[in-house]
Formats: C-alpha cells, structure tokens, sequence
C-alpha cells in the first residue's frame, strides 16, 4: 500500500502483478444516467474522470484518510488477481505494509475492513522499507528510506528494527515536486501553458540530481562556462504564429500593381496639370494682349476693359500677369524639367510710404496702407533669417569653443561629460523608481498624485496660496502650474517621449566619451551593461541562449538550472523549503553517535547503510550521503553505503518472500484473533510496528 | 461528422470496459456497512489518539501503580479473606487493574518510549552549518536580506528584481521558503 503507487501480486511472484496509483474516480454521467467507477490509471483514460480523482491517502504523509477510494482499489486488485470469493471471501491470507508507527486508528480501519468485508483468513502488516532491507539480505544496518511522501531513517540490529530510534523526515518526492511546481510558478508568472503537479514530477525524476558539493556547485551553476550543459530547456507544446511568407513571384506583382496604379494616378496629374498650363498659357496671352491694348485704346476705354475683367487698375493687372508667367515658368520647369530659374529677390520699392498723407487721394492712402503692410511683412522675413543667420554663427562658434575647451582641457571637458551622463543616467533611475513608486497604492508618490487630484477636482481648492489670502484664482499665472497635470497622469505618451530624449542625449554623449575617452569603453556604455549576456537573472531564466519575446517556441520553454540540485537538495538542508526539520545528515550523525549507545552495534551499523525508496534514486544520492557522513563521523570509522537493487519495488518483494516464510506463520493475526481481540490487534514482529 | 461520433464511441467502449462499477464482487461480504464518519485526516487521527492517551495516563496515575502497593495487603486481600472481597467487588476489581497496568508499565520501562507517528518527526535542526542562506529567486548563495520584502538575493541585479516585484509575489517567494506571514 504505497501513497504514491500500490502494487499487488501473488507472494510466489518475482515482481508485482499490478501497480496502480491509489486513486479512484466514481461519478454519475447525467446524459447515460450511468454510474461509473475508475481506479489506478485507468481515471486517466477520461477527462471527467480525471478531474473527479481522489486520493486514498492524504496528500504528502503515508497515512490513508478516504476508505472509500481505499475500498474501491482493493476491489479493484481483486478481481484483477482474478478472486472469484466461491467461499463469499477473498480467502487468501493478506500481507501488507505501512508506514513506520502507522497510526492506530488507520490500522484497525484496514483490518476492519479486511476482515469484515472481505472476509479474509488471515492478514500482516510490515514496514515496507524493512522488507525491502531483508530483501536485500540485511541483517544490522542503518536503513535510509525515501519514498513518496516521507523520508525514514531506521537503525536495524540483528535483523530487529529499533524502532524507537527510527526517525522521520516530512519529505519525500512528492514534496519535492510540489516545491519544484512552486518555484517553477515564481520563475515565470507568465508562463503561458499549465503546469501541472504530474509534469512537475517528471521533471524531477528526470532532470534533478544530488549535488556531490552542493554550496560549490552552486555558486558556480550560473557561470558562463558550461551553461549550456547545465541548463536544460524543456519545451511545451505550442503553436507557431504562422507569419503569411509571400513568395517572390506575389511580392513583385503586388510591386507592380502598386507602380501600375502609381503611374496611373501621376499620368492623371500630369495631365490636369498640362490643362491647368495651357489654360494658365492662355489667360497670359489675353492679359498681355490687354496690357497692349492700355497703349492702344483710349484711357476710358482700357479702364472699361479693366473693370470687365475685374481689375481695378493697371497696376493690378501687372501684377496679375507677374504671377500667371512666374506660376507657368514653375510649371513649366518641373513638367518639362526646365532649368530651375531662380527667384530673383527683387528689392520691393514702397516709394509711397515716404509720402505724406496729405499729398495722397483716396486710392493712394489705401495704396499706401498696402504697401506699409508689405513692408512690414518683408521686414520681418529679413529679421528672421538674420536670426537664423545668427543662431547659425552662434551653434558654430559654441562648436569651435567646445573643441577648443577640449584641445586645452581634454580633463575637464570629459570630466563634464561624465557628470552629465551620470546626471541623466540617474534621472533614467528617478523615473523608474518613480514608476514602480506609482504602481504601489501606499507609496508616498501616488499618494501625492491623490492629493493633487483631489485638490484639482474640488471646487474650493485649499492649496497654500489660498490660504493665505489672496482670493483670485492665480492658477496659470506660473507656467509650472500646469505641470501638475503631467504629474497626475500615469504612462502617457509625453513621458515615453521624454524617455526617448533621455536615451538619446545619452548616446550622445556616450559617443563622444567613446571618442575622446581612453578609459571609456563599449563596455561602460548603458547598452552594453544591460546585455542579456551580462545579466543573471537572464541566464536564470533564459540559459545561455538570446531571448526572443515573439518567439511562441521560447515563450513556452522552461529553462531548468539551478532548481535541478536545489530541489533534491531539501533532503540534506530541509530548510531551504522552509521545513523545520534536521536534514538526514543531521539526522543519522544523531543515530550513530548519540542514541546508539552499544559501540558494537554502533561499528556494525556504519558497514551498512542501506538506501531504498523512489526519492533516493537521484544521480549522486549515495555518493553524497557517504561523503557527508565521513564529514561527521570519527575518523577511521567504517562506512559503507548501498543502495537497494530495486529502490521502488524491493519492498514489494521483501514482503512476498517473507509471507512465504516461518517468520510470517509467527505474525499473522487470524480472523479468529482478529474476532476475539479487535481491531487493535497487532502481532510484534522484526520487520513489523510494534503494539500500543 | 462521422469520425467523430466513431472515436466518441469507441471512447464510450473504452469507459465501460474500464469501468468497474457493474461487475460483480463475490468476495466482498454483502452485509458489511462502512462504520459512519470513517474518513478522517492525520489532524483528526492524531487529536483523538492523543485525547486517548491522555485519559489512560490520568488512569494510570490515580491506579496507584505510581505508588507501589505494600505486599501484604494485595496478597491478603487476594488469598486470605475471601468474604471480605467478596463483600467488596469494587475493591477487587481495582486491584486486577492495578496490577495490569502494573505490568504494562513495567513493559514499557523496558522497551523505552513507544514509537509513535508523532514523535518519530526529526526534530528542528541545530547545526549551525545548516542555517545558511540561499537566494529566494534564483537559490545562489545569498549574502544579503531586503530589509522591506524580507526576501534573501544575491546580489544587485538580482535586489532590482527584488525590488520590481509585483504586490504579493513577495510573500509568495516566502512561502516557498515557508517564511511568510500566517494571519490566524
């Protein structure tokens, strides 16, 4: 009766029949109206039955706690084995085992149930790890057990376990996978596939082994060298993003439509543009013909001429006529890809504005008024290219001072440089610390961006200038008024903005210490020293391989490094899974050296340490349990460790061997026993409990 | 449509040939009925054993079998005066249990402490060897402590990280090391 799988077989056997895990799944399909039963893997043949499974034993200790499933798997070995019950029982004797100092009450549950129910001759229990010991032909010896759910350790002389010195450990493989799917959930949060406990316990048959040193090997585990042996990347099923991949042959005809169209479009304009031209052509013609015509025509006449075409005076038509051949030339010159002629900037004459007003009638005033406005256009055009001009000289001169300043004084120069990038560096630092300060609702950050909030939603705003008497709303009249609205939003586009300015005022400046600096090298740049390849956390997470966020395949890979020595590693330092407990080491050194009083027993014990169970099967295990133990022990003692030869199903065997033995006839309890003593009742044996 | 009903019987085939509700079991007994209220958990089990334990021990101590009984007195009562402990049953019977426990006594004396689930529990650690310190995020060796998450790093990467943490991934970091604050 194992907590992580029971096996069951005849005692004549050389391994065991069946072996199931203690599960069972009973539930009612409401469609079929059907009640079903499952047991041992059979639950994982449906996934409704899967999700109804139960535990006979509770979870992470050795110790049954629901009959029911218990029942249901006894069944099921029954008539597995083929139990026909032509006498109305199983009418076989029963041998099983328990964990050391099983609990009573569980105890005589089983027996209840065996021999009420199933109405069986005879029943024995013993302690698995002490049949698989005798198995292995042990007589005197320190028995390590590390099986599913609880690690013991017993002290055995003469083939009789002294069970008052056994000890127990409250972890074993189940626990450690259980603590190996919690660091896994913490290690990535956003993880997208499910883990579950039963791909966690793979994971640690499979890729988990004892450390020979484990602080050595520890602190060396994340180095660059040899990472990718100690890393290893499991990969959970995923779907590729399919990235729709053009051929060549589609990608150059949506090219060419594109050009097709493209061309369309600019033959139309072209074509617009040439009527435009030749209608523009035309109204020049006619507009020169009419200037002609101010020579030829009588004044009134040409005046009538003007105003039908909507001209007030020559002037206006002149200018009219400038315009039309200048926009033609234009024209012309992009169509036809002409000469640019350039525009000759013709000084403006106002000679009207020196005129005093009296001289001048009603048009000439307005004339004047036009051209006084032109002038001023005109004047601050030249104003702003002379500033242009200036800011030009200014930016020259402040880059020859600059390179002067680093021709005398190459020393202070970097040295400002230096400062200035530490400057921004820390304000990159400042605007991090102030994010994160943000997503903290207690922080005194975001409490004082609540303050300013509700300041600003109140109607009676009780800032300090209020208070202090001034009644008027000053608010604006200082420019960093306003920014208390930058200070109240979070992550908007203008910091992402100002972000940017600050990377890139960076770089420059780290440019220019790359140039000039000798001590200042591509390693010291702010790139350089958050590489992935320089960073821990990466090769904690990543291995020692680039990390791609759109990668489906990479975002569904767990990487496994240090949890392979950490998680086995519980066993020797329970603390490190925060178990209060002594590790084994701890533990056996206690066994030997001070509870085993007898210096005899003691030496004879050390000859034989014997490692049987599931969780003792890691690579290194013995290894390191007998490195350790020579660390405690005095010198020149003796001490041999082994390990069972089948640490998993020894126990089994032990028990089928000693059922078929004298030792068995001296142990078991009858029904008649069981009838006349209760459920209690419990015969003493070597490999057994001892009665209460 | 059709494969699918086709595996969808199958599957159904499959259910029932693994089902074992509708076989019969001749070798269980058909009166028996499970006692009521049989499942209970370590918790349980381990409160009434120790509710037990206590009760007998409180027996015990008021049986006398601490202070032992003069001689003659058990043997006169036993041997001699047959009216006398005929007249006082109750009086015998207390002295059959003395003795029994007596005895049981004497055995447990010589076996030493019986091996109980409980106390078979390997007792916190006192090596001071055992007592250092491991990275809560990445288990390297951890020479420092965050004074505000109380979380163990490595180094100062690995404090940024501390620090970015999100609210309550902390605490979930103590659990694994079993150091977070329980409210009761």
């Amino acid at each position: 009766m194992g907590s992580s799988s029971t096996r069951a077989g005849w005692s004549f056997d050389q391994s065991p029949r069946l072996s199931l895990p203690p599960i069972m799944s009973r539930y009612r399909d409401r469609k079929l109206s059907k009640t079903y039963t499952f047991v041992g893997s059979d639950v994982f043949a449906d996934q409704n039955a899967r999700q109804q499974s139960r535990n006979a034993f509770e979870a992470g200790s050795g110790i049954v706690s629901n009959w029911d499933v218990m029942e249901a798997v006894l069944d099921y070995i029954f008539l597995k084995l083929g139990i026909d019950g032509q006498d109305g029982g199983v009418g076989r004797p029963i041998v099983m085992t328990e964990p050391v100092a099983n609990l009573g009450y569980s105890r005589k549950m089983m027996t209840e149930i065996i021999f009420e129910c199933y109405t069986a001759p005879s029943l024995a229990f013993g302690i698995d790890s002490l049949f698989s010991y005798s198995y292995n032909s042990g007589k005197t010896g320190l028995v390590v057990s590390s099986s599913h759910s609880s690690t013991h350790l017993i002290p055995v002389v003469n083939s009789k376990a002294m069970l008052s010195h056994a000890t127990r450990l409250n972890w074993g493989r189940s626990q450690s996978a259980e603590y190996l799917l919690k660091l896994l959930q913490l290690k990535y949060p956003n993880f997208p596939g499910k883990l579950t406990s039963f791909q966690a316990d793979s994971l640690v048959r499979e890729h988990c082994y004892v450390s020979s040193d484990y602080v050595q090997e520890l602190s060396g585990y994340l180095a660059w060298t040899g990472l990718e042996e100690r890393d290893h990347v499991v990969q959970f099923p995923y779907t590729e993003q399919i990235v729709i991949q053009k051929s060549e042959e589609e990608l150059a005809k949506i090219a060419e439509k594109r050009k097709e169209s493209g061309r369309r479009l600019q033959e139309q304009a072209a074509k617009m543009r040439l009527e435009k031209l030749i209608k523009k052509e035309q109204e020049l013609e006619y507009y020169k013909e009419l200037q002609q015509k101010a020579v030829t025509e009588s004044k009134k006449e040409f005046k009538r001429l003007l105003e039908s075409n909507d001209f007030k005076d020559e002037a206006q038509l002149e200018k009219a006529v400038r315009e039309l051949d200048k926009s033609i030339r234009k024209a012309r010159t992009k169509d036809v890809g002409g000469p640019e002629i350039d525009e000759e900037e013709e000084q403006p004459t106002f000679p009207l504005l020196d005129v005093p007003d009296e001289q001048l009638d009603e048009a000439g005033l307005k004339q004047k008024r036009h051209q006084r406005l032109m002038k001023s256009n005109h004047d601050a055009r030249a104003r702003a290219k002379a500033e242009k001009e200036k800011e030009k000289a200014r930016l020259a001169e402040e880059e020859r001072l600059d390179q002067e300043r680093r021709e005398n004084d190459l020393e202070g120069w970097l040295q400002e440089r230096r400062v200035a990038r530490e400057v921004l560096l820390q304000k990159i630092k400042d605007r991090q610390r102030l994010k994160a300060d943000l997503s903290n609702r207690k922080s005194l950050a975001s409490q004082m961006r609540m303050k300013s909030i509700a300041n600003l939603a109140s109607d009676t705003p009780n800032s300090k200038k209020r208070r202090r008497g001034g009644d008027e709303d000053t608010f604006g009249a200082n420019d960093d008024d306003w920014g208390v609205y930058r200070s109240i939003t979070v992550g908007n586009q203008s910091e992402d903005e100002e972000e940017e300015d600050i990377n890139t005022s960076v770089k420059n400046l780290e440019a220019q210490l790359l140039q000039y600096d000798p001590n200042f090298t591509e390693q010291h740049t702010l790139d350089a020293q958050s590489d992935w390849t320089k960073s821990l956390m990466h090769a904690f997470l990543r291995g020692p391989w680039p990390f791609d966020p759109e990668s489906q395949r990479e975002i569904n890979q767990i990487h496994l490094n240090v949890e392979r020595i950490r998680v086995p590693e519980v066993v020797f330092q329970p603390s490190i899974a925060g178990l209060d407990q002594a590790g084994i080491i701890e533990v056996a050194s206690d066994i030997f050296l001070q509870r085993i009083s007898n210096a005899d027993h003691r030496s004879e014990i050390l000859k034989d340490v014997f490692l049987t169970g599931g969780n003792t099967m890691f690579q290194g295990f013995e290894e390191r349990l007998r490195d350790e133990l020579r660390a405690v022990l005095p010198a020149e003692s003796p001490l041999v460790v082994r390990r069972a030869k089948d640490p998993i199903l020894d126990a089994w065997k032990g028990a089928a061997k000693w059922s078929c033995g004298q030792e068995w006839k001296a142990a078991v309890v009858t029904r008649e026993e069981y009838l006349e003593k209760g459920g209690d009742y419990l015969k003493e044996h070597n490999l057994g409990n001892a009665y209460q | 449509m059709a494969p699918a009903t086709n595996s969808d019987d199958s599957h159904l085939q499959l259910l029932d040939k693994l089902d074992i509700t509708p076989i019969p079991r001749p070798f269980r007994n058909p009166t028996w009925k499970p006692p009521q209220r049989r499942n209970k958990n370590i918790k349980q089990i381990l409160s009434d054993a120790s509710r037990k334990e206590a009760s007998l021990l409180a027996t015990q101590n008021n049986s006398g079998s601490s202070t032992p009984l003069p001689h003659g007195s058990s043997n006169a009562s036993s041997a001699g005066n047959i009216a006398l402990a005929q007249s006082n049953i109750a009086q015998a019977a207390q002295n059959l249990r003395t003795l029994v426990l007596e005895r049981n006594g004497h055995n447990a004396f010589v076996s030493g402490p019986i091996a109980t689930y409980t106390n078979i529990e390997s007792p916190p650690s006192l090596h001071p060897a055992h007592q250092k310190h491991y990275c809560d995020i990445t288990g390297l060796p951890a020479p420092y402590t965050d004074p505000k998450t109380r979380l163990r790093y490595h180094n100062t990467e690995i404090f940024a990280v501390v620090r970015g943490l999100g609210q309550g991934v902390a605490e979930q970091y103590l659990e694994a090391r079993g150091a977070h604050v329980v409210l009761k």
